[in-house]
């Protein structure tokens, strides 16, 4: 049964004006936001408009030829291969991580915190010599090819390592924990007898799912595809070495600028303004739309008594 | 609830007396900023046990994430240890105390030739630690034909077996050296100049590696390389026989990395202590066993073995020409741009 | 129904022998021969007796596990209480509230890391524990929030109201029915947190000092010389400690439940 929704109803009317409690309680998270988070993206700001220092750091000033540079069609494409990359990872990670979290979250509840810390567990190893390690088993004369050349898979070794796909395969695998673990909370409190009843009255298994499913688990999914997504966009490491440094993506970009030869600091606090300034934008919009629309982030279409 | 507090207590007090011994309370100290693994514990605690001075030894991976934290302001160092042409725009922007000559006796163990460099002449502002090259290594069992300098590597049979260093100014001075530039010839021009060069280079280069190229050709990924010295005689000790290096014929940067005094240093007497005891032939030979760049200290070399000597990658034989870097100033950042742009079009 | 839980289990051996095929490489080569640990070259121990007297790797190792602990407990209580009362008032600017908790995951890590510096030079705060775990919490707690928020989406205020109801306080319906309702997504977050925090590298660069190392700046400051397998020793030391811990606490509580 679907109760009749209403944006101010959507999380049951319970939501209030908040009073001096509701913005004390909020105070340290302002504050924490205001210090660590404001603070610092001001400084990018400021530091994108001011001019290159000889040794690193700037000479505060105002000019736009940062921005300028931003546009050039040699960081464009630039951005445009990361973006793509990072899409191509969230999708990956969504399709292959969506299960898995499906089973964990559907799991007896004393074999749940065990799952996920098995599946967490392989993250606590320095990601420097995990890398390695599939470098180790990519390589011409690694593992898998040893073993396909044993089995008289294939004649020569196959180039799999510093190749797209190779970096794709490490940014799934770096990535992959985070599409699982905001998926399974939703997953997790999903009443199995909605599922029943959807496939009682007639719908196939897969109908269940997209119908049924999917969008009562829309909140974790989209989490899912912010944590993945986002942070990919900055990713430079692993691209690095799996890719054997020919795989540049923004993160390189930004990183060469304090880090390399480069020493353009307002260079690089420009390409990271704009990343931010377009995030934020996207996010904020997508966020109060969602709000007008049902009262809450994430909230899923179909409401209700649904909990 | 209370569990979980208990815990958190717990951990608290654990924190807290794990974190006891790390408040060293030192007579004096000393704040190394260096190279990561470049100076070996032994000659730290050696130091310390002589002078009573407790070393604090923190470390970067590059000559620019040292000048980062160094221009955010960061802690006080005494010590710092930039390359050649870091110490230049350095002492240009007098970011160096001067060294007092007086207090270390043993700087005359330096070889004459590294009192004359243009990045600091009379050494009045550093004190060379180690010095290298960068020059091609050949894996011997593939790699059959000559290869004297950068024309002979880069050619198209070689392609997909090659690795470089990811270094932009590197490669555009490669590039540069074939055209009779040298690495004080970065100019605007010469940049438009040393793009086609490049062009028909980078297609045949299948992995770009600063930190660790020994990597990709000691899995049998790639035959040739442009690496630090360094880097070339770790693979000539690791598989003798099997790796040869070789100065391009064209001309070879030589890198100097140097021991210098910043500005904000507060323990200037220390610092100055360290160098003297970084000097004396058996310690600086300490260095050397551990890493295999040439030794510019030459009482330390008298001290080094036959084979440390006769390792090609660190006292390459014959007279190649030999350059050291130059700050460029502005011109790094049109480089960066430049190698950017030719990899990303180079690359998958 | 039974079909498709087959599957998915399969699925699921499929993405862990993924995940734990370079950890199996890694504790295979932490018994290699070869200092260089690029090729294998034999068999040894010796870089497990050697972590005896590596107190520098040791020592990075709890700085890791310290930072790690407290960065997760903050960013939980941030991240949760950020979560819970913007789901709970309807704050004016909680749009932009919301966006700014989570700037710091899209800001690139080594421009946090250096505006985090600045920020700290300048207020004069010395480097150290405090300011590490600062720089971490600042880019974890979004991903608890984000997690905690997005099972709130859908709670059914009719749980809270009910409680308040049969007589509890505030303080009981958060404790009591609320807080075991977030748990899932608490763990969730935390694990997440827990996990960026023991691998990050860049901020930590710049806002760690010289007694405060942790272990991923140790373990890249050895690339250049050589990743010697010690450093897999420790790695592998390290998941064995944790999966024994966990299984004992499985163990515990299937004795008691």
């Amino acid at each position: 049964m679907r109760q009749e929704t209403t944006p101010s109803s959507a999380s049951g009317g319970s939501q209030r004006q908040p009073g001096r409690i509701g913005w004390l309680l909020l105070s340290p998270l302002i504050a924490w936001s205001v210090a660590f988070v404001v603070a610092p993206a001001v400084i990018m700001l400021v530091y994108s408009f001011a001019h290159r220092g000889t040794l690193g750091g700037v000479i505060l000033g105002f000019t736009l030829e940062n921005y300028a540079g931003v546009l050039d069609p040699v960081y464009m494409q630039i951005v445009v291969r990361s973006i793509g990359y990072a899409t191509i990872t969230t999708l990956l990670c969504l399709a292959m991580g969506y299960p898995v979290a499906y089973l964990i979250g559907r799991s007896d509840e004393k074999l749940r915190n065990a799952l996920l810390m098995t599946v967490m567990i392989p993250f606590w190893t320095s990601f420097l010599i995990r890398t390695y390690a599939w470098v180790t088993i990519l390589k011409s004369q690694g593992l898998l090819n040893s073993l396909a050349l044993q089995l008289q898979m294939i004649s020569e070794p196959l180039e799999m390592l510093y190749t797209p796909g190779a970096v794709v395969l490490g940014l799934v695998y770096t990535f992959l924990p985070f599409m699982i673990l905001p998926i399974y909370s939703s997953v997790e409190k999903l009443d199995g007898a909605l599922v029943e009843a959807a496939l009682d009255l007639g719908a196939g298994p897969l109908r269940a799912f997209s119908r049924v499913i999917v969008p009562l688990t829309a909140p974790g999914i989209a989490a899912g595809v912010l944590l993945v997504f986002v942070p990919s966009l900055g990713i430079y490491a692993v691209n690095d070495i799996m890719g054997g440094g020919r795989v540049d993506m923004i993160g390189n970009i930004i990183e060469n600028q304090f880090k390399g030869n480069a020493r353009n600091w307002p260079f690089g606090a420009a390409l990271g303004t704009t990343l931010l300034v377009s995030f934020a934008l996207i996010y904020w919009l997508v966020n109060r739309r969602q709000r007008a629309e049902t009262g809450a982030p994430g909230a899923p279409a179909i409401r209700g008594g649904l909990s | 609830m209370i569990r979980l507090v208990t815990r958190m207590l717990g951990s608290l007090a654990l924190a807290l007396g794990l974190a006891a011994p790390l408040v060293a309370v030192a007579a004096e100290e000393l704040n190394l900023f260096a190279w990561s693994e470049y100076v070996p514990q032994s000659v730290l605690d050696g130091f310390t046990k002589e002078t009573g001075i407790q070393v604090n030894y923190e470390s970067y991976a590059s000559n620019e994430e040292m000048l980062a934290k160094l221009m955010s302001g960061a802690a006080n160092y005494d010590l710092i240890q930039p390359s050649e042409y870091v110490i230049e725009a350095l002492v240009k922007e007098n970011q160096l105390l001067p060294i007092d000559h007086a207090k270390l006796p043993n700087l005359k163990n330096i070889g004459k030739e590294y009192w004359d460099q243009p990045h600091d002449p009379e050494l009045k502002y550093s004190v060379p630690y180690m010095q290298g090259t960068v020059g091609i290594v050949l894996n011997t069992k593939k790699v059959k034909d000559p290869v004297t300098g950068f024309g002979d590597m880069f050619q198209p049979k070689y392609k997909g077996r090659i690795v470089i260093l990811d270094d932009s100014l590197e490669i555009v001075t490669w590039g540069l050296a074939t055209q009779g530039i040298g690495p004080d010839g970065v100019t605007k021009e010469s940049l438009v100049k040393v793009r086609p060069v490049l062009t028909t280079w980078l297609p045949l280069v299948k992995v770009y590696d600063s930190d660790s190229p020994k990597t990709p050709l000691l899995n049998g990924d790639v035959d040739l390389g442009v690496v630090w010295s360094g880097e070339a005689a770790i693979l000539i000790k690791e598989q003798p026989g099997n790796f040869a290096y070789v100065l391009p014929k064209e001309g070879a940067h030589m890198f100097i990395d140097n021991l210098a005094i910043p500005k904000g240093a507060a323990h200037v007497e220390a610092a100055h202590k360290f160098i003297n005891y970084i000097l004396r032939p058996e310690v600086s030979r300490k260095i050397s066993e551990e890493f295999p760049y040439t030794n510019p200290n030459l009482e330390a070399r008298k001290l080094l073995t036959p084979e440390e000597l006769a390792n090609g990658a660190s006292y390459p034989k014959g007279n190649p020409k030999l350059s050291t870097f130059r700050d460029i100033g502005p011109l790094a950042a049109d480089v960066d741009k430049l190698v950017t742009d030719l990899k990303a079009k180079s690359g998958p | 129904m039974k079909l498709v839980t087959r599957l998915l289990g399969v699925w699921m051996g499929f993405i862990l022998l993924f995940f734990y095929l370079p950890i199996a490489v890694l504790v295979l080569f932490s018994f290699n021969q070869s200092k260089l640990n690029i090729v294998w070259t034999g068999f040894t121990f010796e870089w497990y007796s050697s972590l005896w007297h590596d107190t520098v790797l040791v020592r990075a190792l709890q700085n890791s596990l310290i930072v790690a602990v407290f960065t997760t407990a903050i960013s939980l209580v941030l991240g949760t209480a950020g979560a819970w009362l913007l789901h709970r008032y309807r704050y004016r600017a909680a749009s932009v509230l919301e966006t700014l908790a989570f700037l710091p995951m899209i800001v690139p890590e080594v421009i946090l890391g250096v505006s985090l510096l600045i920020l700290f030079v300048t207020i004069g705060v010395q480097l150290g524990y405090t300011t590490i775990v600062i720089s971490h919490v600042t880019f974890c707690f979004p991903f608890v929030m984000a997690s905690v928020q997005a099972r709130l989406a859908g709670l059914d205020p009719a749980l809270e109201e009910a409680a308040l109801d049969l007589g509890a306080t505030p303080l009981q319906a958060f404790t009591k029915v609320l807080v075991p309702y977030l748990m899932p997504a608490i763990v969730s977050g935390g694990l997440m947190s827990f996990t960026l925090s023991l691998d990050e590298l860049i901020v930590t660069y710049f806002t760690a000092s010289a007694g405060t190392r942790t272990l991923p700046l140790e373990i890249f400051g050895r690339v250049k010389k050589g990743l010697d397998p010690s450093l897999n020793a420790i790695s592998t030391v390290f998941i064995v400690v944790t999966v024994v811990a966990l299984v004992i606490t499985e163990v515990v509580r299937r004795r008691n439940p």
